[in-house]
């Protein structure tokens, strides 16, 4: 799997808080255009890798590629700036804050005018156009996930990173993400998404990684592991 | 009558200079969750700078002022590193120690080192303007005008900063989430400095209108000035810009109008007895806690 467009590259890394172990000698890659599925139950480790890319959780030992730059112990504004964004757990909206200006909030490290970013997000989901001057705590829940996503796609990162998007949404709502975050993926975007709802996402992955307590124990192409009896058995429900 | 109104003009001058003070300490503790106790200190310093350039350059203003106010910005910035830790860490109570601590430092440094401890008064240059004004029947100084208009200006400057600016929108951001405000990569280091920044040129701001309606400062006036400002962002709501603001100006006023109509020297008890029973009323302050 080692191609030139390698975006995200993560060699051995252990993470600790405090004295647990978080992760322990992970290692994965993304390549350019993949859409990479971490499965894993809550607490297995997927949070965690997530900030430690973005610089959040400090690396213990391991190694931390974007685009080929070392990017292990740098600061989260500068990884950010590098072109790293993230959907967070919960959404991560800012309540108080107007749906417009949640928008440019994500926009912080464009330099010059981005009323071109703007009129692309509105474009993609016109409710936050009709909504824009709202604050963003008066969205359903389904809204305020569209607007973590357009805010994350305000700065065209080159890897989209997406932490439990499902999470909290009905089931309705959880077939319109995962057909957005298709949609994504066909317009070329790299995107590491975190999920504990492994059958839908392994439905519209590339690859994927199954995590256990801090450890990657499987990996593969998606189709491999939804043939993989022991993924079925932990993760996709059993078999039938 | 005119007296009257002459009256409530240097009160709400007065209320306006406290009023900076107050939204320095709501911005940092929105910002960054401290409560930086020496801003007030900072202030007074930047009178002393004020007053040094003014003894050595034959009462320049041109040049006094841009230095009281650049100095507030100066000294406030450099007090951030100290703070940065415990804003990491989200150490609320130990800022105020470590607030305290600058206060009673810099007041010590005026006590020894600065015009040997004495008082120091302003030229007439920059008391009360330079002269008084009159409208019909009602005279007031130019200062108490200057000092209204210059801090409302500087508190809606700031208000449209914080609304409109990309920067200011940071700082909003980072007053609701910080940990959101990080994920969208708005860096924490230098937020933080800007924040210090913004809130010591209001520091130096005051100070500058403070030796206009004042026309003195001494080594104490820290320490008092401090402790009203604590008090007032407690009563408005802590963290409220605009109770901040409105509070500061009746507090002014109550104060004005108390010295000239009430007996003896009790107008600050009086003051602070209204405040404290608002507090004990009313534990989230007038305005309501955005903190």
């Amino acid at each position: 799997m080692q191609n030139k467009g390698n975006i995200l590259k993560v060699q051995n890394l252990s993470v600790f808080y405090g004295r647990i172990t978080a992760i322990r000698q992970v290692s994965l890659e993304v390549n350019e255009g993949e859409l990479v599925v971490l499965v894993g139950a809550n607490g297995a480790g997927k949070s965690t890798l997530i900030s430690a890319v973005l610089g959040i959780a400090p690396a213990k030992s391991g190694t931390i590629r974007f685009m080929g730059q070392d990017i292990t112990g740098k600061s989260t504004d500068s990884i950010v700036a590098s072109g790293i964004s993230v959907v967070p757990e919960g959404r991560g909206i800012l309540p108080l804050m107007t749906v417009l200006e949640n928008l440019q909030l994500g926009a912080y490290h464009v330099k010059g005018d981005i009323t071109r970013y703007l009129e692309l997000a509105f474009d993609r989901f016109p409710v936050l156009a009709e909504r824009k001057n709202q604050p963003a705590r008066t969205l359903s829940g389904g809204q305020q996930q569209m607007l973590a996503l357009a805010r994350a796609l305000m700065s065209s990162p080159k890897l989209l990173m997406m932490d439990e998007p499902s999470l909290g949404l009905a089931p309705l709502l959880v077939n319109e993400l995962f057909q957005m975050i298709d949609d994504l993926k066909k317009e070329g975007q790299t995107i590491l998404l975190s999920e504990q709802n492994a059958r839908k996402a392994l439905q519209y992955a590339d690859r994927g990684y199954v995590f256990e307590v801090g450890n990657i124990v499987l990996e593969g192409t998606a189709q491999e592991l939804i043939g993989n009896p022991q993924v079925r058995h932990a993760y996709l429900g059993g078999a039938e | 009558m005119d007296i009257l109104i002459a009256q409530i003009i240097s009160g709400l001058a007065m209320g306006a200079t406290y009023s900076l003070i107050v939204i320095g300490f709501n911005l940092l503790l929105l910002v960054r969750g401290v409560l930086p106790f020496a801003i007030a200190h900072i202030a007074v310093l930047s009178m002393y700078a004020a007053w040094i350039v003014l003894e050595q350059t034959n009462d320049n203003l041109f040049l006094a002022i841009p230095v009281a106010i650049l100095a507030g910005c100066l000294l406030n910035v450099l007090t951030e590193p100290a703070f940065r830790p415990l804003a990491l860490r989200h150490a609320f109570l130990e800022t105020v120690v470590v607030g305290l601590g600058m206060g009673i430092i810099a007041t010590d440094v005026m006590s020894h080192f600065l015009h040997h401890g004495r008082p120091i008064a302003f030229p007439e240059v920059l008391v009360g303007g330079g002269g008084m004004m009159r409208l019909g029947v009602i005279v007031f100084s130019l200062g108490d005008a200057y000092t209204l208009f210059g801090a409302i200006g500087a508190v809606i400057g700031l208000i449209y900063f914080l609304n409109h600016h990309k920067q200011g929108r940071a700082f909003r951001a980072m007053a609701q989430d910080v940990n959101v405000a990080r994920l969208l990569g708005i860096p924490f280091n230098r937020t933080g400095i800007y924040s210090f920044a913004i809130c010591g040129l209001l520091a130096g701001l005051a100070g500058v209108l403070m030796a206009m309606t004042l026309g003195s400062a001494g080594p104490a006036l820290g320490n008092a000035l401090a402790i009203k400002a604590i008090v007032l962002m407690m009563f408005a709501g802590m963290g409220n810009l605009k109770g901040g603001l409105i509070c500061a100006l009746i507090m002014g006023l109550a104060e004005a109008l108390a010295m000239a109509y009430l007996p003896g020297r009790w107008t600050e008890a009086i003051v602070f007895s209204v405040i404290m029973i608002a507090i004990i009323v009313r534990p989230q302050g007038l305005f309501g806690s955005q903190a």
